[in-house]
């Protein structure tokens, strides 16, 4: 009896978390559904279930709409920046957390000040100085400006778990006559991959849905990541919502599938700067 | 007679590879710069230089074929007395800011003492409303440009079957709504984010204190404002700085969802800067980084402010 009470004291609670849980995952499912239904259908009734799946679409989407391509360029972008960003922010890292040196508050000070730079202060002479080196509009001048955002996070993320790793480890290490490079590579990179998995899905999850960067700094079709080409999409079919649905969802599979299997990892990679 | 001196290739492997210090602290010069020299490298030539870069031309202007005229501080000048269009995006973005700031963080605190409260299905409720956060601001854009549509969007249709189509509306098409349809899409998609920073802190608040609060029969309310709150200030702290800065440099979803439109109604000082540089075939880089320079120093200034008023009271007695 005093349970029942109990549950029908809380059911307003019960039933805001309801809504709240359906209007935070809904938009999702109905993306979803919206993207195996043809844009008539959806137009006929915007929030029914599919009839039939269509999975056609995606094939169409992939070839004819060129998402096959920026699904690749979004993808070799991501992949190469987040691997160079986690080997130079670890090394830097590493460095600044092991070895007393003159000038290591200067240099900390300064790649953490990265973190608190607003883009628009980067933006528009990054786009005159990519022209200059001629990097502008291609993949690897948006690698290199990626690496340049994330590095500041990285080293901050990296540093703080690096620091709290035994001394003692190192001192053996070094007496059983380790050059300073192994210690990094042998030491410090396998001991610290907690650390170093929590960055790459940071950095992945970020860049992968990075626009403005990417925005001003492609131009050519042939180019365009991911984001962009939604865009591109949507600007020359604004009222075709199936084939639009489909992009999102090819741009949402890759991170939900990671989600699905890797739920807790990546919820604590994306609150990682956040929490002291 | 002298030695001969070593070829110079296996003298530069001699420096670059270092002899050993007993000293695990310590590490020849070279070695510390070969690990610290990519980082700088990237570091110097795509973040600093840029930064440089924007500094010097926001005091000239650029014209075609990049001829660059100094001006001194007339951008400056310019956009402070003349530019009516900027202090439009400055009071919008204030008002993203400050609104959105406080309602994220008191909504994902909100949401952490729901979950907080022993529900069944905590765990997963918690994963579902973490989702919107992995998604895009290009997704979650378009997702909410459709939501908010006059004539198919769920909005709406949801007024409507409650009964109040008076209020049925164009979300994003009327100056006097559109900011706030963003904010709420904002408010969406970084509500999960706080709520879980939040149920960390709660989670590792010392059961005792919650306990003896029990035992004095403090109601819920009482609880919160008095123990919880208090607690968890270096938390809430962190969040609003956080939150306040994202929102500072707002640009891709009002850019996405209304481009700054209409009538200036959602412009932020991002989307200006954009516009001013990309759109409006001037080609002059050095008033928009004018406008990125001042608004720059304006973060730096509300952000410093902000964490001496609210740390300054951060030492509670308990």
């Amino acid at each position: 009896m005093r349970l029942w009470l109990n549950h029908l004291r809380r059911t307003p609670l019960l039933l805001f978390l309801v809504l709240y849980t359906i209007v935070s995952g809904g938009p999702f499912l109905w993306v979803m559904s919206m993207s195996l239904r043809t844009t008539p259908e959806i137009f006929d009734d915007p929030y029914a279930l599919p009839v039939r799946l269509h999975w056609e679409k995606f094939a169409n989407a992939w070839t004819n709409s060129n998402y096959g391509t920026y699904f690749w360029n979004s993808l070799i972008v991501v992949v190469t920046a987040v691997a160079l960003v986690t080997l130079i922010g670890a090394m830097a890292a590493h460095c600044l957390a092991r070895y007393r040196f003159r000038g290591s508050r200067l240099v900390r000070f300064v790649i953490l000040s990265g973190m608190i730079l607003p883009p628009q202060l980067l933006i528009l002479s990054l786009f005159q100085i990519l022209l200059d080196y001629g990097l502008y509009n291609s993949l690897a001048g948006l690698i290199i400006v990626y690496v340049a955002t994330q590095l500041a996070m990285t080293v901050y993320i990296l540093e703080g778990f690096f620091a709290q790793l035994p001394q003692d480890l190192f001192d053996a290490a070094r007496m059983d006559g380790y050059a300073d490079f192994e210690i990094f590579w042998r030491i410090t990179l396998p001991i610290g991959l907690p650390a170093i998995f929590t960055t790459v899905t940071l950095n992945f999850i970020l860049l992968w849905n990075e626009y403005l960067y990417a925005v001003v700094l492609l131009t050519d079709d042939e180019k365009r990541t991911l984001p962009l080409g939604i865009m591109h999409f949507m600007g020359g079919h604004q009222l075709d919502v199936g084939m639009i649905a489909t992009g999102l969802m090819i741009a949402i599979a890759p991170v939900i599938l990671l989600y699905a299997l890797f739920s807790e990892t990546m919820i604590k990679g994306m609150t990682a700067g956040a929490v002291r | 007679m002298a030695e001969p001196a070593a070829p110079p290739r296996t003298r530069i492997v001699a420096w670059l590879m270092g002899d050993s210090v007993a000293d695990s602290r310590q590490a020849p010069a070279r070695t510390i710069l070969l690990f610290l020299a990519p980082a700088l490298l990237v570091y110097a030539g795509f973040t600093i230089y840029p930064v440089l870069r924007t500094f010097y031309n926001s005091v000239h202007t650029i014209g075609p074929h990049n001829v660059q005229t100094f001006v001194g501080l007339d951008n400056f000048v310019a956009l402070v007395t003349q530019d009516r269009v900027f202090w439009k995006a400055v009071a919008n973005t204030t008002i993203f800011t400050v609104v959105g700031t406080v309602a994220d963080v008191l909504g994902g605190l909100l949401l952490a003492l729901c979950l907080f409260a022993k529900v069944p299905l905590a765990r997963a409720m918690r994963v579902i409303w973490f989702t919107p956060v992995l998604m895009s601001y290009v997704i979650v854009g378009i997702i909410w440009v459709w939501l908010y549509d006059y004539d198919w969007g769920l909005v709406n249709l949801v007024l409507g079957w409650l009964g109040l189509e008076s209020l049925q509306h164009s979300w994003l098409g009327d100056p006097a709504t559109a900011l706030w349809a963003v904010v709420v899409t904002h408010l969406w998609k970084w509500l999960g984010f706080n709520m879980i920073i939040c149920l960390a802190a709660l989670h590792a608040l010392p059961e005792e204190v919650l306990g003896a609060a029990e035992l004095d029969n403090c109601g819920w309310f009482a609880k919160l404002v008095y123990i919880i709150i208090p607690m968890l200030r270096p938390t809430l702290v962190n969040l609003l700085v956080l939150s306040f800065i994202g929102k500072m440099m707002m640009f891709d979803l009002v850019w996405i969802m209304t481009a700054g439109g209409p009538l200036w109604s959602t412009e932020t000082v991002s989307t200006y800067v954009y516009k001013r540089a990309f759109n409006w075939n001037t080609f002059d880089l050095g008033y928009p980084s004018a406008i990125a320079v001042l608004w720059f120093f304006m973060i730096l200034l509300f952000v410093t402010l902000m964490t001496r008023l609210l740390r300054q009271r951060d030492r509670v007695e308990f």
